[in-house]
């Protein structure tokens, strides 16, 4: 009788072994991701009346702080003087509505260390400093209010980089929220509140949203067919009103429903100044899905970034394309199955602007402690050429061609030369979804910015990039020449 | 180990549930007051009362037994009173009434024998059956004792003494009751069993006849699933029925049996029963039905992870925020306010409690007490796994109680009296 006892025995051992091992995955491995999950309160809750570090912008304006609780001296309360404008970068950490933005992603950071964790006093006793740390941030306030407050209350985003060293100068969401409501008693309720919105001010739009990029995305087909070296500006095809997709009943045509340019044939730098549909679905089935895909991908498609919080990886399924030339044809004008985040297409457009080289999207530039010394600096990191520098400089040409004498007029400022590329993607229904991607000075770039405007923000349907998006950025790039760092 | 042995470790978890309760009040301002004396005091007396009564009626039982019994019990009292001090006051009667039925136990069967049992077979049987069905007495009407629907579930009956008003868990009893029955069941009846094989192609099944009582008893715990609610109640009675018929003929059929009903069983029912689905989507996918069924599992993994190695310790993790942390997420409090050690601490006690248990059932010689043994082990054994399980996500979560460390008393109850058994019969085999 002992046989089988003994084998009960060991199978309730092997079930023990599984819970132990189930133990350790959650107690041990899998640590951080159920710690900083935003659903659970528990770090908030232990953070909050501790003193934390400041964020502070390189020009001195201070993000968020701590300030002593007036109704309670052991306590502190967590300002954040910036507003809404700021939200999607700072964030906000809350006792009751949880955490995001820099405000979670760099907790340990901000954290003071002196509240008698084990390892706290572990550290201490090797003379680490437990105080807590600062963040510097690359944005600059004055640009990132000034792109808030340009979008004038309409759902869309801005996103500006410093195309050498991948800085975000500027990254809007609006409309947006004021942090500080999430800290009060209330917080419960302001969140339900904010979630109910219809404007979703929660929503991340500059780097968790997809969109389709309309003809931003012909930066991408028009840069991958250059890198194929059979390509070049002066490269023509025939001019037609509309282009017959090929397996297809429909046709796809220009904007005003015209020829490109004389009606007989067009080159591929007027097509690309004139935005026109017909050339570019022609030329994106010409060069395959394979090579813009590869193109798109070096461009960062496909990949999210962490920033540090989250960001949605842009979408360009090469292989159903590969399948399907009527779908390539509507895609390679970035309609159809394309979808892209502002914080993507910036991306795009400061890649032209560097040569050819993307640069990592950084926030943080540096962590310092109490005492004003740099503990950690995060130095320019690239992330790949996906483009060659020629390629890169004819882009440049073209671009600075489409605000000169295209579709991009509305993005020209004076005393600096601006290139850019316009968008109107077409959903399926409502009003278009806008977009402007671009670069300034172009002979020296040192901003590159994309904006995107859902729904045609105030025109509504009768909405384009150059009417709406471009004068945006016009908007944001006249900001920075006037505070140029 | 020895005896002394044994006093020192039971006087150290004495110690430990009272440093607990000062760190508990430390975070909140206070100190060393009543509360931690009454838990030292609890847990002293007790547990030093029954190490006395093994002492006396049970000299020769293992010295391995009690002290994890009391290190988990311990830990119970330090998160119980972390949680709700009033529900620890009420749990440090508990301990004692436990303690009580456990001596009551010991002495009885000093007295008796424990194969005096074997004679109230029937009657162990027909106690267990009214204890299970006690919970659907009506909930209303003049009745001393009344049934008790408490979340979704009908397991509970309420004894109104008119003085006092008190919630019982019948089931915790009943457990014990049905290992008894069946130990003795088999014990008589085992060659009868073992007999005759029908053999369907390669698979050799027992006779119709002897595969009843399997079909039978499964109907009943599907009963209990389908009447009262209760899953875990349920699959401990199958698994543990099912175990014991296992140890007592040696045949895998049974086990094969076993597993195809209870899997019948289980995804009828997952189908079938919305209270059941709900439980298995919680298990799989907790996070995304967080704001629904997932929220309360979800809760106990992030206060395990945010308990990570060392624990956020006692009184600074936030343990409250699990819905039924006392009860059935106990567990989950432990590793978050000790850690993974807290965590590993419980689960190597629960191990060396089973494994002290079928330590004794494969030293014994007397086929009624070697299946007895067993079937406790194993009983215990089981129902720490269901309810472990369910807090880390191994298995569906079923409210059932975690032995010595959840608050309430028909559980405490019934254990003390599970652990006496055990000693008894350890005694008995030394003897």
């Amino acid at each position: 009788m002992n046989g089988p006892t003994r084998r009960l025995a060991t199978s309730l051992f092997l079930g023990f072994l599984v819970l132990l091992g189930s133990v350790t995955w959650i107690q041990v491995i899998g640590v951080d991701r159920y710690r900083d999950d935003p659903r659970n309160a528990r770090t908030s809750i232990s953070e909050s009346g501790k003193e934390r570090g400041i964020i502070v912008a390189v020009d001195g304006t201070v993000l968020a702080r701590s300030e002593p609780d007036p109704e309670d001296a052991q306590s502190f309360l967590r300002v954040y003087p910036a507003g809404p404008a700021f939200a999607p970068i700072v964030g906000y950490t809350s006792r009751l509505a949880g955490s995001a933005g820099l405000e979670r992603g760099f907790a340990e950071e901000l954290r003071s260390r002196r509240d008698l964790t084990p390892s706290d006093l572990l550290a201490a006793l090797f003379g680490r400093d437990l105080r807590p740390r600062s963040l510097q941030v690359t944005i600059l306030p004055e640009l990132q209010q000034a792109a808030y407050d340009a979008l004038g209350g309409a759902r869309g985003a801005v996103v500006a980089i410093d195309p050498a060293t991948g800085d975000l100068l500027a990254y809007v969401t609006s409309p947006s929220f004021d942090p500080q409501t999430l800290t009060g008693d209330d917080a419960v309720a302001v969140r339900e509140e904010l979630l109910a919105d219809p404007d979703e001010p929660t929503r991340d739009r500059a780097g968790n949203e997809l969109v389709r990029p309309g003809s931003t995305f012909k930066t991408i087909v028009t840069a991958a067919a250059f890198e194929t070296g059979t390509y070049t500006p002066e490269t023509t095809f025939a001019d037609t009103a509309a282009f017959q997709l090929p397996g297809s009943e429909a046709s796809i045509a220009n904007a005003d429903g015209n020829p490109c340019g004389n009606g007989r044939e067009v080159t591929v730098q007027t097509a690309f100044v004139r935005s026109c549909n017909t050339v570019f679905a022609a030329l994106a089935i010409e060069i395959g899905a394979p090579q813009i895909g590869r193109i798109a991908e070096r461009f960062g498609f496909g990949e999210s970034i962490e920033l540090p919080w989250s960001t949605t990886a842009s979408l360009f399924p090469t292989e159903e394309l590969e399948q399907d030339p009527a779908a390539l044809g509507q895609s390679g004008i970035g309609e159809r199955d394309v979808r892209a985040t502002p914080l993507q297409m910036a991306m795009v457009a400061a890649t032209i602007a560097n040569g050819g080289e993307t640069m990592t999207p950084r926030v943080v530039s540096q962590i310092f402690d109490a005492d004003g010394e740099t503990v950690e600096s995060f130095e320019p990191r690239s992330l790949g050429n996906p483009i060659s520098q020629p390629v890169a400089d004819t882009m440049s040409e073209l671009m600075e061609r489409v605000v000169t004498e295209g579709t991009g007029r509305r993005a020209a400022v004076p005393g600096v030369r601006v290139a850019g590329k316009t968008g109107t993607a077409e959903g399926v229904e409502g009003a278009p979804d806008v977009w402007f991607i671009g670069f300034a000075p172009v002979e020296n770039p040192r901003i590159a910015i994309a904006v995107m405007v859902e729904d045609g923000g105030d025109a509504g349907g009768s909405a384009t990039g150059g009417g709406v998006a471009a004068p945006i950025a016009a908007t944001v790039i006249d900001r920075w020449l006037s505070i140029r760092p | 180990m020895t005896r002394a042995a044994e006093a020192a470790l039971l006087f150290g978890a004495a110690l430990l549930a009272a440093l607990g309760v000062t760190m508990v009040n430390l975070v909140g301002g206070g100190g060393l007051d009543a509360q931690v004396a009454l838990t030292f005091m609890t847990m002293a007396i007790a547990f030093g009362a029954v190490h006395v009564a093994i002492r006396s009626f049970a000299p020769e039982a293992t010295a391995t037994l009690l002290p994890p019994v009391a290190l988990v019990s311990a830990f119970g009292m330090i998160e119980i009173y972390r949680l709700d001090p009033y529900r620890a006051s009420l749990q440090r009667w508990w301990l004692l009434l436990g303690a009580a039925a456990a001596i009551v136990t010991l002495a009885w069967l000093s007295r008796t024998g424990l194969n005096a049992l074997r004679r109230y077979r029937n009657v162990m049987f027909l106690l267990g059956v009214g204890l299970l069905l006690l919970p659907m007495l009506p909930t209303t009407g003049g009745l001393p004792v009344r049934g008790l629907e408490a979340n979704g579930s009908r397991l509970w009956i309420l004894v109104d003494l008119g003085f006092v008003q008190l919630n019982f868990q019948p089931g915790e009893v009943a457990k014990i009751l049905f290992v008894g029955f069946l130990a003795a069941y088999l014990a008589d009846r085992n060659l009868a069993l073992t007999g005759a094989r029908r053999k369907i192609g390669p698979l050799a099944i027992p006779e119709p006849r002897q595969l009843a009582p399997l079909v039978l008893v499964w109907a009943a715990s599907l009963g209990v699933l389908v009447v009262q609610r209760d899953l875990g109640a349920s699959l401990l009675l199958f698994a543990v029925f099912v175990a014991v018929l296992y140890a007592a003929t040696g045949s895998g059929g049974y086990l094969t049996g076993g597993a195809l009903l209870a899997t019948v069983g289980a995804v009828a029912s997952w189908r079938l029963f919305d209270h059941v689905d709900r439980r298995v989507t919680a298990w799989l996918r907790p996070f995304s039905d967080y704001e629904d069924a997932g929220y309360q599992i979800a809760q106990g993994i992030f206060a395990l992870g945010t308990g990570s190695l060392s624990g956020a310790g006692p009184g600074l993790g936030r343990p409250d925020l699990i819905p039924f942390a006392s009860t059935d997420f106990i567990f989950a409090a432990v590793g978050e306010e000790f850690g993974f050690a807290g965590s590993v601490a419980v689960l190597c006690s629960y191990a060396l409690i089973v494994a002290t248990g079928f330590g004794i059932a494969l030293r014994t010689r007397d086929p009624f007490r070697k299946l007895l043994a067993a079937g406790l082990a194993f009983g215990l054994g089981v129902q720490v796994f269901l309810i472990i399980g369910g807090v880390v996500r191994v298995v569906p979560l079923t409210g059932i109680t975690l032995p010595f460390m959840s608050y309430g008393g028909s559980s405490l109850l019934g254990n003390f009296v599970l652990v006496a058994m055990l000693a008894r019969i350890s005694h008995e085999e030394a003897a």
